[in-house]
């Protein structure tokens, strides 16, 4: 009991420190850091005594990453450390303090939307104060940005694992059309679980702030696909593929939501439309351009045969 | 370095590979590809005009390794997952009328467009070369033996050039100065886009 104390106000100073260091570089009003650090520590005493929140995944069916509360998130973070580094081995940066939030925090999402209110709950099971939601935007960005980010690991490390078993000889090559129908799937699959709440999501990602990030990891996501795909171009259709891979997973995404068939079995028959259309307008360019080139080849034949009959005429 | 205390700032997914630094490497292949490719359709050019005169065998041959530099930034583009410069339909035009430009002058106008270029492309591998070995060159070791390789063939084929009179061609100091400001810029331009 008095080690769990101590640890709840270890995480209770560690955030307060956190904060301190995030008023440094944000416009947060000073006031309200010192009402916060105050209402922290007060907040995580009172914590100690309230049973744990149980996780209430009975409630949802979503998966929830994966992740309890105390597990270490997975998935890469800058490698970046908080101020003072070589501390107690316990010791964690803030970067993976505010992945154990926002990762706690996807379970009361589909309740509470991608708000404060989530995150809040989030610190609340992990036993910290809910001014912990005050670490992070009010329109909950920091709160998606990480569910991207993390839906994008999980979607790599599956196509790493399918590439792994082809090498192995133990699973069957997929041509290509199939391979990108099952991997825009699986990731949009896994906004299943919040789907409800997504449209919310999308048009968050679409503010000017978070455009940066949200583009980055839409391009590196779709770079991800098509590099587990064997595409190994690296002429202009490098770009070609990409733009029509998003477009295909953005629109699709923008089907899903309107989608209310079982099993969201339009969806996927939108998907494997388009990856058709998109295969035949790659096979129809390839024609085009062999078509195309046919044809000069034979402008230059009778150009040739031309100026040969000319010559010869001008000699006789 | 990320400053103290910065919100999270989720970006690619993607890990990096055994700590190397991939904004560089990124970079330096891109640009490199780039130029190998301009390279390759600058003697393209100079062989459809000059192909069939007594300087034919000399290009086809300089022409010939510069396939082979391409081929190998393509392996090392797809290894290191690079993306090319969007330039590429721009520099395959560009390269192209640029060395049937040069060739149209005469024989001595394609030796100086050539001695001009490999002079360009030299300087910019000696700078790469500078920069890989200042960050660390254990780990790019195969990276910077292939561009010490590649840039001793390309100071070859600069002294070629200059073997076959390139300087002796009328306005030679102004022409070499406007090709290296559009090399320059080429290099300036594939790096970033």
């Amino acid at each position: 009991k008095m080690a769990a104390a101590g640890g709840l106000r270890r995480a209770g100073w560690r955030l307060w420190r956190a904060r301190r260091a995030v008023v440094r570089c944000q416009q947060y009003p000073p006031l309200r850091a010192l009402q916060g650090s105050a209402a922290l520590r007060a907040a995580s005493d009172e914590h100690k005594k309230e049973p744990w929140a149980s996780s209430s995944q009975q409630h949802f069916e979503s998966p929830s990453p994966g992740h309890q509360p105390e597990e270490k998130p997975q998935g890469p973070h800058p490698s970046y450390t908080g101020q003072g580094g070589q501390q107690s081995e316990d010791y964690e940066s803030e970067e993976q303090l505010q992945h154990r939030i926002l990762t706690a925090a996807l379970e009361f999402v589909p309740e509470h939307g991608w708000t404060a209110e989530a995150i809040a709950e989030g610190a609340k099971t992990l036993g910290l104060s809910v001014a912990a939601a005050g670490l992070f935007h009010s329109d909950g960005s920091e709160l998606i940005l990480h569910f991207v980010s993390d839906c994008n690991t999980k979607l790599s490390e599956l196509l790493k694992k399918e590439q792994k078993l082809v090498q192995l000889g133990e699973a069957e090559k997929k041509p290509i059309d199939e391979f990108l129908r099952d991997a825009v799937e699986a990731r949009l699959r896994m906004l299943i679980p919040y789907i409800e709440k997504w449209p919310q999501a999308l048009s968050v990602l679409l503010l000017p702030r978070n455009i940066p990030s949200s583009l980055s990891l839409l391009t590196s996501m779709i770079d991800d696909i098509w590099h587990y795909a064997g595409d190994q171009s690296t002429d202009f259709n490098w770009y070609t593929r990409r733009a029509v891979l998003t477009a295909i997973y953005n629109t699709t995404e923008l089907v899903m939501m309107q989608d209310s068939s079982p099993g969201f079995e339009d969806t996927w028959r939108f998907l494997e439309n388009r990856v058709a259309d998109a295969m035949a307008m790659s096979n129809t360019a390839t024609q085009v351009q062999s078509t195309g080139e046919a044809v000069v080849q034979g402008l230059m034949g009778a150009a040739v045969t031309v100026s040969n009959a000319g010559t010869c005429r001008a000699v006789r | 370095v990320p400053g103290a205390g910065a919100a999270l700032r989720p970006c690619s997914s993607r890990v990096a590979q055994d700590g190397i630094n991939q904004p560089l490497i990124d970079r330096i292949i891109r640009v490199d590809h780039a130029g190998e490719y301009g390279a390759n359709r600058i003697y393209a050019g100079q062989m459809a005009v000059l192909g069939r005169s007594s300087v034919g065998p000399v290009i086809q041959q300089m022409w010939n390794q510069e396939k082979n530099h391409l081929k190998k930034f393509n392996e090392l583009m797809v290894a290191y997952r690079v993306r090319p410069t969007v330039l590429l339909p721009f520099w395959n035009v560009a390269g192209f009328v640029l060395g049937a430009g040069s060739a149209l002058l005469g024989k001595k106008g394609a030796m100086a467009c050539t001695v001009a270029v490999e002079e360009s492309i030299s300087e910019h591998y000696n700078n790469q070369i500078r920069t890989l070995i200042e960050e660390d060159p254990e780990k790019y070791k195969e990276l910077l033996q292939v561009i010490k390789q590649f840039r001793d063939e390309e100071q070859e084929h600069h002294d070629i050039g200059l073997e076959h009179d390139a300087e002796a061609t009328p306005a030679y100091s102004v022409l070499k100065t406007a090709i290296q400001l559009g090399c320059k810029a080429a290099i300036f331009l594939s790096e970033r886009i």
